[in-house]
């Protein structure tokens, strides 16, 4: 979240009529209407249709005049400077601790203290990021509860609050109990207390009350947390954590010794954020440190310089993702780790001159469903994790590596293919049982890196050796042999087929450097099938490499695809145009052409097809009509008509139809046709029964 | 006490973070033309994970070598793609290059620049003139070496291979790719500036200015 402080323009109360200044230019603008137009508007407040009335002149040259006086230096635009200051430390901060978000409340008026300043922000952030059905774990202290005083929500749905530490004396004004009922109070939410004492007597007595079925579920609604409040203690003699109650001061000495820095959630950090073990870890009930760390925003409000090493702390052991602090504090975390106060100044860089700039097009943006485009893979992954969970589970704590429920077995050769997001259902779609076993996968358009392949490696092996199957791109290519490498290191032998079915993307000649597109479900499914049918390794990857050499496909876009990030077009096709040859990755194809009625475009498919795959009367095939992601059924199974007609006008016969989106380019426009020139096994293997996602044959 | 060496590598990874970062925009810009359109969002995605993970680490502890191995394990996990392999690779021979020193002098600067990209073409097997990083990264190489043949001071040195690299970076315009996603494109990737050779310049750049910095 970032600060809404933009330039005010001045707006004075008493503006001159129109009519009466109309067309000339008053003297003391000289001969210069970029000062004029710069003056009516800036200095006047004149909107630029006004300005244009005024000077006598059209609303697209005010608009030219502004722009060239901003350029020419005729206008300087300029923040008020602390809260320029507090801008960029907030953005320096959250770079260089890769926050997700940081706020930084401009340095000291005097008039509020830094408790009530912090809460104010504090509130601010948490009225933003509180979104209904959240499950917020709130911690205790001063500043949570400063929080609570300034949060000011528009309503929210099914929205819960839970203490995330046990209970306190309540000596003083911000318990556990009090700063959760707050919150609750404030923001209409449900409130879950945790009705147990944040620090009991023994090891015995705690065992006890967790087992309690009350305290039990209360820990349940702490663990369903997706959002987390909390401020941070630091353990300097004068900090309120002595003073609280919360911990007797014993302990806390055996901490110190320990070079305890601060205090998060009742639990004690080190310099480095490392938890430190004590005498309190089994007697203190609430979240852990982990379970803090699991949760996907945690927002920490705490300022002050007693507290900088205490941030530091929980900066570097990862348990904050959204800072809330003061302009002073953000400058001491940053210099005391190390960044020299120079670079801490407003990050403006000067491009470098030697590389000319390229022009950037106007284009305008595309509309797509987003929260934050640089977790989308991962808010992806979750949503279908949720759907599917009877076919699919993660295999460690990443959602980038998946397993089939009911896929590896011992004495079976294991299946891992992967790939790049955005090409969804490819390639989690088709794993399951009786196809694919393990499939890890990357950022958008992007390959996995080793780890998430070896961790799919090792999930999929029963023992007889492993099979990747990938498309042919040199990032895929890439990472696959990295972790090919380290699993043969462990002991588990790994062969390679790479799909390369793109007909278009390289002459016959070059057939290994082609690329691998939708065609590869067929290559996924004959090669599932295999495996299922226990074939050794070198038969599944013979049969594997057969099924590939005999797919063929090729692909036309109407229109480009636009990443999530930029939801920009990633190139351009003109309005009568059609791209032949495109790829899967949103990428130019070969050739640009006039678009053409929809059989003519599927007949210069086929004959390509047919050219290479040479087929006889008689023979059989599966046909795959692929949607990019923007194309709908009903254009899908135009094309298919067609398809159909022209294999049935030479004597072959479609064993399997597949229609839909398959193996999709984001939200491309576009399809492509595959065919698979079957023989006998792969017939036998085409029918073998699978259940995937997106894939199910019985 | 960190050692200087460590410091200024740390340092010099924020600094490309931050320029990566503000040049995101361009550089996907570029690949939109010839590639998919991410390799701006790739590389600062994964140069902001190079600097979240050394502000976590404890660098006193560290050599300049073992922050460029944390560097690479993390590029690489972050990114996958083809950059996160070459430039694990760049990074990881780097910290051989620089395996032992504790300050990082003129020398060892040059060692950075040729380890970094005999790296990349060992992992990419590649070679100059396929309109690739590698345009811009032999240049640089060979430019470190000559300012090292002739005792070249640092600032010196920093010029030529920015020079270079930037030479080489213009000189993929006139190239027809050879590798990667542009080479489907033929004849169509002329005129186009390859994207990983113009986010090569802007990392040897921070480096400069790393290293040249008083």
């Amino acid at each position: 979240m970032v600060n809404k402080i933009l330039p005010t323009k001045r707006v004075p109360g008493n503006k001159a009529p129109i009519s009466e200044i109309s067309g000339s230019m008053p003297l003391r603008f000289g001969d210069d209407p970029y000062v004029w137009a710069c003056w009516l508007y800036y200095e006047d407040g004149r909107t630029q249709g006004e300005v244009a009335d005024i000077m006598g002149i059209s609303r697209a040259t005010v608009n030219s005049y502004l722009a060239d006086a901003r350029s020419r230096g005729i206008v300087n635009i300029s923040l008020e400077p602390k809260r320029l200051s507090s801008l960029a430390l907030a953005q320096h901060v959250k770079h260089h601790f890769g926050l997700d978000d940081c706020l930084v409340v401009p340095s000291d008026d005097g008039a509020r203290s830094l408790i009530d300043r912090l809460g104010a922000a504090g509130g601010q952030a948490l009225s933003k990021l509180l979104k209904s059905g959240d499950t917020l774990a709130v911690a205790w202290g001063r500043t949570v509860l400063a929080v609570a005083d300034h949060v000011a929500v528009s309503p929210l749905q099914d929205v819960t609050i839970v203490q995330a530490t046990g209970g306190t004396r309540a000596d003083f004004a911000y318990t556990p109990e009090l700063c959760a009922a707050a919150l609750a109070d404030a923001t209409g939410a449900r409130l879950v207390n945790l009705t147990a004492p944040a620090l009991v007597r023994s090891r015995e007595a705690r065992e006890i009350i967790l087992q309690e079925p009350l305290v039990e579920d209360q820990f349940k609604a702490l663990s369903r947390a997706n959002k987390a409040l909390f401020g941070i203690s630091s353990l300097r003699p004068h900090s309120t954590i002595h003073s609280s109650g919360f911990f007797e001061s014993v302990s806390i000495q055996d901490y110190l010794s320990k070079n305890a820095v601060g205090v998060v959630a009742g639990r004690f950090l080190d310099g480095q954020g490392l938890p430190i073990e004590g005498p309190l870890d089994e007697r203190t009930i609430g979240i852990s440190l982990d379970a803090l760390k699991a949760v996907s925003m945690r927002i920490a409000v705490a300022g002050g310089f007693d507290k900088v090493p205490a941030i530091l702390a929980g900066l570097r052991g990862g348990y904050i993702s959204v800072l809330v602090t003061d302009a002073a504090t953000a400058s001491a975390i940053l210099s005391a780790d190390g960044v020299p106060p120079a670079s801490a100044k407003p990050l403006v860089r000067q491009r470098s001159q030697d590389v000319a700039p390229a022009p950037i097009p106007l284009r305008s943006q595309v509309k797509k469903f987003l929260n934050d485009a640089d977790e989308v893979v991962e808010e992806m992954l979750e949503g279908l994790l949720a759907a599917h969970a009877s076919h699919i589970v993660p295999i460690g704590s990443s959602n980038r590596a998946l397993v089939a429920k009911d896929g590896p077995r011992t004495g079976k050769v294991g299946l891992v293919i992967g790939g790049g997001a955005g090409h969804e259902p490819c390639f989690f779609g088709y794993v399951g049982k009786g196809l694919v076993d393990a499939v890890a996968i990357g950022n958008v358009f992007s390959s996995p890196p080793p780890g998430p392949i070896l961790e799919c490696t090792r999930a999929a092996s029963g023992g007889e050796g492993v099979l990747y199957v990938y498309g042919n791109y040199a990032g895929d290519v890439m990472n696959f042999e990295m972790a090919a490498e380290m699993a043969q290191m462990e002991g588990i032998e790994v062969c390679t087929v790479l799909t390369t079915d793109d007909i278009a993307s390289s002459s016959l000649e070059d057939r290994e450097g082609r690329r691998g597109v939708a065609g590869n479900v067929f290559v996924f499914k004959i090669a599932g099938a295999a495996c299922d049918r226990g074939l050794s390794l070198a038969a599944c990857e013979a049969v594997t490499r057969r099924a590939n050499e005999r797919t063929f496909t090729m692909g036309i876009a109407l229109e480009p695809s636009a990443m999530p990030q930029t939801r920009r077009h990633n190139f351009e096709i003109g309005p009568d145009d059609m791209e032949i040859g495109v790829g899967i990755h949103g990428e130019r194809g070969v050739t640009r052409e006039s678009i053409a009625p929809a059989d003519e475009i599927v007949d210069r498919i086929i004959d390509q097809i047919f050219r290479e795959m040479r087929p006889e009367p008689g023979d059989r095939v599966a046909v795959l009509v692929n949607s990019f992601g923007g194309t709908p059924l009903m254009e899908l199974y135009i094309l298919f008509r067609r398809v159909e007609q022209r294999l049935s006008a030479r004597g072959i016969g479609i064993e399997a139809n597949w229609i839909g989106h398959y193996c999709t380019s984001l939200d491309m426009v576009g399809a492509s046709i595959s065919i698979l020139h079957l023989d006998a096994q792969l017939t036998d293997l085409l029918h073998h029964a699978c259940d995937g996602v997106a894939l199910h044959v019985v | 006490m960190t050692t200087r060496g460590t410091q200024q590598v740390v340092d010099m990874f924020q600094r490309i973070s931050l320029a990566v970062s503000a040049e995101k925009g361009r550089l996907s810009e570029l690949d939109g033309a010839i590639g998919d359109a991410d390799h701006g969002i790739t590389m600062a995605r994964g140069f902001a994970a190079v600097t979240k993970a050394l502000s976590a680490a404890d660098l006193q502890a560290l050599f300049p070598s073992d922050v460029f191995r944390m560097a690479a394990t993390t590029f690489l996990d972050a990114v996958g793609a083809s950059t996160g392999p070459l430039y694990a690779t760049a990074l990881s021979d780097a910290a051989q290059a620089v395996s032992g020193h504790r300050d990082l002098d003129t020398t060892a600067q040059a060692e950075l620049v040729t380890a970094m990209a005999s790296g990349i073409m060992r992992r990419g097997k590649g070679d100059r003139g396929e309109k690739t990083m590698l345009d811009a990264w032999i240049p640089a190489a060979e430019a470190a070496a000559r300012a090292q043949a002739r005792g070249a001071q640092a600032g010196d040195m920093w010029s030529d291979i920015l020079a270079a690299a930037t030479a080489g970076a213009d000189a993929t315009r006139s190239m027809i790719a050879a590798r990667g996603r542009a080479l489907r494109l033929g004849e169509r990737s002329l005129g186009h500036l390859d994207p990983g050779a113009a986010s090569a310049v802007i990392i040897l750049e921070a480096m400069r200015e790393t290293f040249t910095a008083a």
